[in-house]
């Protein structure tokens, strides 16, 4: 099972936290509203059955006594119930037989014995109070009263504290859910600062000045990324400045080259292969250099504006004595996109020449889109690429398998590493896939690049 | 025989340079300052002049605005920096076109050439049929006298300003990009883009009232350049 985050565990202990709270000091309210209710209740109970019982008295004490009338005459309003058990006979103001079975057996042997005694009893289904007042040996005056009411407040106590109850967890759980956003917020902007970061945006920073218990970890974390950013851009500018320290000597190279080349004819066999072999070295040597420095700075987000991609790409193909009939435009796509000339062309150049060394040549320009993206595909016949070198072909200096096997080694390892370069520089991305019926399907995706 | 003079402080590059462009026909003069470069060019005017732009003492670009002050000789940069800094530095100075080292002689001398087709028409020789004055409000241009007016003074232009201007003017109301004014005027088949804003810039600075709302040269975002009444 996956774990729960920080933040659900503190709002759920918050939660059972508040709710275990709350509960237990509902559960004591209720206990002691309630005993104190109902000792109020059996006092005034006990009371008024006295009173009664003195009235019954005095009745009885005539020659011959009515006693439903007696009864009737006591003012217990609609809350008591008067019984009185004479000479062995109960009598009460209308005939009820549930009422006699209400008194407990236990309550009357404990008032036979002389002593008023109370006792709750539920009369059917009711809750009630039943007093037992002793009138004389042979007579005992009870007194059934109804504790509905009271039933019924206890009910709506019970109620409103349940609710409390729920509504202090609730709150608990919100306290608990604001407390750790309010405490995860700092994690949540380093989240997003390294996101940024990880994006290649270096100049974003966290403020350390927004709490000072966590000023340590806004510090620590910007001379990190100061330090990061001051050393991949101390590499960046080591790998540029050599590249154009190279260029210099380059120039030299080249010029004195092309003197041996002029002069090839008039040289021996052996001296004009080893002229050759340097010009063609200085030539791989000077697309290496120019590789390394448009590497170096094409991490910036591309120029964009309107090309004819079309002619673009029947260019490329002309440049590598390829026919430009290679090139399709898919009908719904426009001739024209929104991109960056210098890098497109290079993509183009760089795919059509990756097809030509590494898959016996391009089968296919194709030109399309993908809602508003324009998309690149370059499809050879050669071997294809094997799914665990996909990703890996478009790292630095990586070279096809199929180049080892030739030996022929002409790229300079970085030609798919700047097709993925430019592609980023659009938002957009370089994968590889299988063309359907053999080879290699080369696509960059250029986002925004169509309207 | 055509002449270039090379003004490189590096003499291994600057030797090479030489050796290689006399093998492809020049007449190559070599100085490794920026003094010395101007001395001789105004000594022995060359063709065309190629410079780098860091020097001792008087640097790449101090160096372009002297000859730009003398004459309109070709100027062309090349140097192993490309910043668009630099770039744009350089061709504002007055640099006709920027090449950045190593470039191969072959490439080297297609430039060249391609300057040579941009030189003025009247130092290249007879236009075959006359071609009218173009007017353009108080702008007056003449493809054959190789001359233009503003408010009837005469307006100092290089060549490339020159052939830019009579592009224009020649599909006058009309929108060229900039790939087809690299391609016509430059002689690219594909090429930096800033050579052309650059130029653009320059010419504006020289035929418009303010350069700043153009009146005549006027630009039409992502599509190109147009000139107008």
């Amino acid at each position: 099972m996956r774990r729960l985050g920080l933040r659900t565990r503190v709002t759920a202990a918050f939660a059972v936290g508040a709710l275990l709270l709350a509960a237990s000091m509902a559960l004591v309210s209720y206990e002691l509203t309630r005993r104190s209710l109902i000792d109020e209740r059996e006092r005034t109970a006990l009371r008024a059955a006295y009173f009664d019982a003195a009235v019954v008295r005095a009745g009885l004490n005539t020659d011959t006594p009515d006693v439903v009338e007696v009864l009737r005459s006591l003012d217990t309003g609609g809350g008591r119930r008067p019984v009185l058990h004479l000479d062995g006979a109960w009598y009460a103001r209308t005939a009820d037989p549930g009422t006699t079975t209400a008194i407990p057996v236990d309550l009357r042997r404990a008032v036979a014995s002389g002593e008023p005694a109370v006792q709750r009893v539920r009369v059917a289904g009711q809750p009630a109070l039943v007093v037992g007042v002793p009138l004389s040996a042979t007579a005992t005056y009870f007194e059934i009263n109804s504790l509905r009411e009271l039933e019924q407040t206890f009910q709506v106590l019970a109620l409103a504290l349940t609710t409390v109850a729920i509504m202090v967890a609730g709150s608990g759980a919100a306290l608990g859910w604001y407390a750790t956003r309010h405490g995860l917020r700092p994690l949540t902007a380093v989240a997003d600062a390294a996101e940024k970061i990880a994006a290649g945006d270096f100049t974003a920073r966290l403020d350390p000045a927004t709490d000072p218990d966590l000023t340590r970890l806004s510090s620590s974390f910007n001379q990190m990324v100061d330090q990061l950013a001051h050393r991949i851009e101390r590499d960046r500018r080591f790998a540029a400045d050599v590249s154009h320290e190279l260029r210099s000597p380059l120039q030299t190279l080249a010029a004195a080259a092309s003197v041996l080349a002029r002069r090839r004819e008039h040289l021996d066999e052996r001296t004009a292969t080893a002229a050759g072999l340097v010009a063609d070295e200085i030539d791989r040597f000077q697309r290496l250099v120019n590789d390394l420095i448009d590497l170096a700075r094409s991490d910036q987000p591309a120029h964009r504006q309107a090309v004819d991609v079309v002619a673009l790409a029947r260019d490329a193909c002309q440049a590598l004595d390829l026919p430009a009939s290679l090139v399709h435009l898919a009908a719904d796509a426009p001739a024209t996109w929104q991109v960056e000339r210098r890098r497109i062309a290079q993509i183009l150049a760089n795919l059509l020449d990756n097809a030509v060394t590494y898959g016996g040549g391009p089968a296919g320009v194709r030109l399309s889109r993908d809602g508003d993206a324009g998309v690149i595909e370059v499809e050879d016949d050669g071997p294809g690429v094997s799914i665990e070198d996909r990703q890996a072909i478009f790292d630095r200096f990586v070279r096809g398998r199929a180049a080892h096997t030739r030996g022929a080694g002409d790229g300079t390892g970085l030609g798919l590493a700047l097709v993925a370069q430019h592609a980023a520089a659009h938002r957009g991305h370089a994968t590889v896939t299988d063309r359907p019926g053999g080879g290699a399907r080369f696509r960059v995706t250029l986002p925004e690049s169509l309207p | 025989m055509t002449a270039v003079l090379v003004i490189e402080d590096d003499d291994r590059i600057r030797l090479a340079l030489l050796l290689a462009l006399e093998d492809e026909g020049y007449e190559a003069v070599g100085a490794a300052t920026a003094e010395e470069g101007l001395r001789v060019q105004r000594r022995d005017p060359a063709d065309y002049v190629l410079v780098d732009l860091m020097l001792p003492g008087l640097d790449g670009f101090e160096c372009i605005r002297h000859l730009r002050r003398d004459d309109d000789v070709p100027v062309v940069v090349v140097s192993a920096r490309d910043d668009t800094h630099d770039i744009v530095a350089a061709l504002e100075a007055g640099a006709d076109d920027y090449i950045v080292k190593p470039v191969a002689i072959k490439e080297l001398t297609a430039r060249l050439r391609a300057l040579r087709r941009r030189a003025r028409a009247g130092v290249t020789g007879p236009a075959p049929e006359p071609v009218p004055v173009l007017a353009f409000g108080e702008l007056e241009i003449s493809p054959d006298g190789g001359e233009v007016r503003r408010a009837g003074k005469p307006v100092p232009v290089t060549r490339t300003e020159f052939r830019l201007l009579c592009e224009l003017a020649e599909h006058a109301g009309r929108v060229l990009s900039r790939q087809q004014l690299l391609q016509r005027v430059w002689g690219y088949d594909s090429g930096d883009e800033r050579l052309v804003d650059v130029h653009v810039g320059r010419l504006r600075q020289k035929i418009e009232s303010d350069p700043a709302t153009p009146r005549h040269l006027v630009t039409l975002r992502g599509l190109g350049y147009k000139l107008q009444r």
